[in-house]
């Protein structure tokens, strides 16, 4: 039996491939737009739950505050993973981890790493990173060894190709000045790992300043694991009450209102639930849902596809239904059958969207960022959920067809012959109408999320992003930091240079500061710079009262007789100024306390110095070259090449033994942005392919659409109709549809796309022109493709139509 | 094997009624040949699908092998439809998509027959029809006689005892129409029941029993 359907449902393709065409191929992308994103919602939820222990491991995240204020951070301090562990018994280990970046020296080869993890001896107990070679227990236990992954052995030990991995057994790595002892090869960091690296190390090789315990100086991201899972809430409760204790506020050296506090969170909701970025930025539940919503949405346009073109399809299948029912055809077979073609075409839709899928994963990577293998497509998770969305669509497109054409009357047939009984063209319309609202909705918001990017790359951050050069610099460049930033300075096409801590797009470092006047004393935490002469200068910020650091501050940093008469000079922005009741002019010469008192010698304009997404908060700059890490120079505009040519020269003389790299401030200022420039891309390309899908819909209705009215177009062409109007005639009715569809997109576009702008302290505002614009637009699109049907129409001699009746 | 008692037919057309068949009364014994007769409108049509079960009469009673088909249940009706009555149209109705093989093997799928026995009726009544050769064929392959050749092969294929034909031959030639109505005749001879519909004195005489319809009645019986 079904042998026989198969092969009518084969046929009747074949016989009408341009719906078969628009069927299949709607299908495949919209179900291959669903693979890939299931691909990428499977790699998200399954975040870090490849650990054995994955629900007994948790992050702890630090909270505290004085005065109102709070601060929350995912570092913590030395003491808190050993202090915790010896206080609660139901905590088994605890490991302190931290990436940095550095050189990595193995004989005469030198790389420049940013993956080198440090980490208490109990990583590979806690986590589950298996081993190839060597011994988790022990790979660790001293200072003097290194953990690689098979991708670092294979970098660093091309050799162990040929002798296995083993060969790199207690082979020497050099990390800055410390050799290391290779101790164990481990398989590399899965993709849905939130601790990503190349090397781990042991967590006392960061430096001096890890190997006394202390609650502040919080860098460290410090992970617990639990006996038993259950223990997480009371331990919770436990640390809660244990940090409000008399003696641990002091030895905190809490004072006041002033409070420490953890939180745990449990290792597998880090990535999607929390706000807080560790070692890598945390993605969100929000984009799972937002890419399933657009999956969801593109696979909707296309089964409304397929529903359409088959109900109006009816017309010619009438007769063979009408035919089979005569020949003894019960309606549930005749149902059947038509469920049954629904399947057969979403199941070749599915096979084309494999092959889709595989082709266009790396451009899916490029999207999203991540770097999943194009066979990821084919494993059995993905396979399965492409099977399963294949049954639901083809359950969801083929109802309405197959209920419609199994109620087909005999009698009607034999009567009148093959007439349409394309079911209800209310749910046609109602069908193009969502349509078209969802791709209509879909344009709009990515022309909002576009209008902000381009706000973002063009707003006035107050100081001039272009032609600005960062160098990172590492500590052993310090005792000839002068030299080095003279010899820059010297070199042709550098106009000026700075040096700073943080680049000003992203400033981290956070500090305190107290000012004492008439009303009394003030405390405010805020952002801090350690910065060099000509900071203002070099970026192109603004002065409003006052001037920029000049060599003379340096003397106030005296640092003899054990800093008793240790000064400062201070710059500050006009936020902190109008913060502290001061006006740009009346600040300067006023004294603030931040650990070393100094005087306020310039105030800067405000400059964004974080994300678009905050406004900006009190800053101040101080002169710091001790902390520098990066050099800041302007560069001319014209020979850029050149320049950085030179640059390189100088320093592969001065700086021989670190390699030459370096950055542009605007490029860096954009990757603030690659969650927004990922969304962007995402929502342009659904955006592009709800509208495509959708047409493709509209443009075989409407070809079937003229098709039907053949004889009405004859006719009306024999009465004196020009083309025009018959053109006017069919296109009428499809761009009604559009135009509703528009009004229902316009207004929820609208509201979503400001919803989704609050997040921005810095947004730009929605223009009415463009929403006109790209309602249009789309409008235009819909006209193109019906108005391509209606003039072939128009154009057919009217005595052929009306022959063919 | 049939019989028909006080049927009406009738149609709304707003306030007015219609009446398309009137007072039918008729009785139908196995292995007669009847051909129906009537200009266009007189209810020949109409009267063919009640017999066939495809519409059902507003008021009377209809037997059907000692069974009163109109309080059947619906699935009862289909089941005796299914194994007892082909059907023969003036336009054929073959499905385009199937070949001559499988248009005729359709019927069987429906009665749940098993493949190797389809394959042997089919088989048998290709080789009947002489129409092996064009087993692979389309429908649109075929000339109009050849189609209603496998139009009746198709109704056959079920072996039923009663056939209904709505003008068989209304849309062929009058060599092929001929030939379709020797072949009726031959299946009369072999014991199946058939009804025709039919415009023409001519074929209408191959009939044992002529009925004249004319506005819904029985004008006269010869």
């Amino acid at each position: 039996m079904w042998k026989n359907y198969f092969k009518t449902a084969f046929r009747n393709l074949f016989k009408h491939k341009l719906y078969a065409t628009i069927n299949i191929f709607g299908l495949a992308i919209g179900l291959s737009a669903c693979l890939l994103i299931a691909v990428y919602i499977l790699n998200e939820l399954s975040y870090d739950t490849f650990n054995k222990n994955a629900d007994r491991i948790v992050r702890v995240t630090m909270e505290y505050g004085q005065d109102g204020t709070v601060n929350k951070v995912a570092t913590t301090g030395t003491k808190v993973g050993p202090q915790l562990a010896r206080t609660f018994p139901s905590i088994e280990n605890y490991v302190r981890t931290f990436i940095s970046h550095g050189i990595v020296k193995n004989g005469e080869n030198m790389f420049e790493e940013n993956r080198i993890l440090y980490a208490d001896s109990g990583f590979f107990q806690v986590f589950t990173f298996p081993f190839i070679a060597g011994d988790p227990a022990t790979a660790l236990d001293g200072p003097d060894k290194i953990v690689l992954t098979t991708s670092t052995a294979d970098k660093y030990f091309p050799e162990t190709k040929n002798l296995g991995y083993s060969a790199a057994l207690n082979k020497i790595i050099t990390i800055g000045d410390k050799d290391l002892k290779v101790s164990g090869i481990c398989a590399d960091a899965p993709q849905n790992s939130q601790i990503k690296f190349d090397f781990v190390t042991s967590f006392y090789n960061i430096g001096q300043q890890v190997k006394t315990e202390t609650w502040w100086t919080a860098n460290w991201v410090t992970y617990l694991l639990v006996h038993q899972a259950k223990d997480i809430e009371p331990l919770q409760k436990q640390i809660t009450a244990y940090m409000q204790q008399p003696d641990v506020k002091a030895d905190a050296k809490l004072e006041g209102n002033a409070y420490l506090q953890y939180h745990l969170e449990p290792l597998t909701s880090v990535h999607l639930h929390s706000s807080l970025a560790g070692f890598e930025p945390n993605s969100s539940i929000k984009y799972v849902y937002l890419f399933s919503l657009i999956a969801l949405l593109i696979l909707l346009i296309a089964a409304a596809n397929y529903t359409n073109l088959s109900t109006v399809q009816a017309s010619g299948r009438s007769a063979e239904i009408g035919m089979r029912k005569v020949m003894g055809a019960s309606k549930k077979q005749i149902f059947f059958q038509f469920m049954g073609e629904a399947f057969l075409i979403t199941a070749i839709a599915a096979i084309i969207a494999l092959v889709i899928s595989i082709f266009l994963l790396p451009y899916f990577n490029q999207v999203t960022g991540n770097e999943f293998p194009e066979t990821i497509v084919l494993h059995p998770i993905p396979l399965l959920l492409l099977f399963i969305i294949m049954l639901i669509v083809s359950m969801i497109a083929g109802i309405y067809p197959a209920l419609v054409l199994s109620g087909t009357k005999v009698l009607r047939v034999l009567k009148k012959g093959f007439t349409f009984t394309g079911g209800s063209s209310t749910l046609r319309k109602g069908l193009i109408i969502a349509q078209f609202s969802i791709s209509v909705f879909l344009i709009i918001y990515t022309v909002i999320i576009l209008q902000q990017m381009t706000y973002m790359q063009h707003k006035d951050v107050g100081y001039t992003k272009s032609q600005l050069l960062i160098l990172p610099i590492g500590k052993k460049m310090l005792p000839e930091f002068e030299n080095l930033e003279n010899a820059f300075a010297q070199t042709p096409g550098v106009e000026s240079i700075t040096a700073s801590y943080d680049t000003p797009e992203f400033v981290q470092w956070g500090d305190g500061i107290a000012v004492t006047d008439a009303q009394g004393k003030q405390n405010i935490t805020l952002n801090a710079m350690p910065v060099d002469l000509n900071f203002t200068h070099t970026l192109g910020m603004k002065i409003l009262a006052g001037r920029d650091f000049q060599q003379s501050d340096f003397a106030l940093q005296d640092t003899s007789n054990n800093y008793a008469n240790y000064h400062d000079a201070f710059i500050i922005n006009e936020t902190l100024a109008k913060k502290l009741g001061w006006t740009p002019e009346n600040a300067i010469g006023k004294t603030i306390d931040k650990g070393s008192t100094g005087k306020v010698v310039g105030v800067v304009k405000d400059f964004n110095f974080n994300s678009l997404h905050d406004p900006i908060g009190p800053m101040i700059l101080f002169l710091g070259r001790d902390y520098a890490r990066n050099f800041i120079l302007r560069i001319n505009t014209g020979q850029t090449k050149t320049t950085l040519a030179q640059l390189e020269k100088t320093w592969k003389q001065r700086v021989p033994y670190r390699p030459f790299s370096y950055q542009f401030l605007d490029e860096a200022y954009n990757k603030l942005y690659v969650k927004e420039q990922r969304m962007a891309t995402l929502f342009s390309i659904a955006a592009a392919l709800a509208i495509i899908l959708a047409c493709l819909g509209l443009f075989g209705l409407a070809a079937f659409s003229t098709l039907q009215r053949r004889k009405e177009i004859g006719i009306r062409r024999v009465l004196g109709a020009n083309i025009n109007q018959v053109v006017f005639l069919i296109s009428k009715n499809f761009v009604q549809l559009v135009l509703i569809a528009i009004l229902i997109a316009v207004p929820v576009a609208w509201i979503l796309g400001k919803n989704w702008l609050q997040d921005y302290a810095f947004r730009t505002t929605i223009s009415w022109p463009l929403f006109l614009l790209a309602s249009l637009g789309a409008l235009l699109i819909a006209l193109l493709t019906v108005g391509v049907q209606a003039i072939k129409a128009a154009f057919i001699n009217p005595v052929k139509n009306l022959r063919s009746e | 094997m049939l019989s028909l008692q006080n049927i009406f037919k009738w149609v709304n057309t707003g306030s007015n009624r219609t009446f398309l068949l009137k007072d039918i009364n008729l009785d139908v014994q196995a292995g007669e040949f009847i051909s129906i007769m009537g200009p266009s409108g007189s209810g020949k049509s109409t009267l063919l699908n009640i017999i066939g079960m495809l519409d059902t009469p507003n008021e009377g009673t209809y037997t059907f092998m000692g069974e009163n088909v109109l309080t059947l249940k619906e699935k009862k009706r289909a089941e005796i439809f299914k194994t007892h009555i082909g059907y023969v149209f003036q336009a054929y109705h073959l499905i385009d998509e199937l070949t001559v093989y499988e248009n005729i093997e359709t019927p069987l799928i429906y009665q749940q027959i098993k493949t190797s026995e389809r394959k042997a009726m089919v088989a048998d009544i290709l080789d009947r029809f002489q129409i092996v050769g064009k087993k692979d064929l389309f429908p649109n392959q075929l000339s109009g006689g050849q189609q209603q050749l496998v139009g009746i092969a198709r109704a056959l294929i079920i072996r039923p005892k009663l056939i209904l034909a709505d003008e068989p031959t209304g849309n062929l030639n009058s060599k092929q129409g001929e030939e379709i109505m020797q072949l009726f005749l031959e299946l009369n001879k072999e014991g199946v029941t058939i009804i025709q519909v039919t415009h023409s004195e001519k074929n209408a005489a191959y009939g044992s029993r002529i009925i004249h319809l004319l506005d819904g009645r029985i004008e006269k019986t010869t």
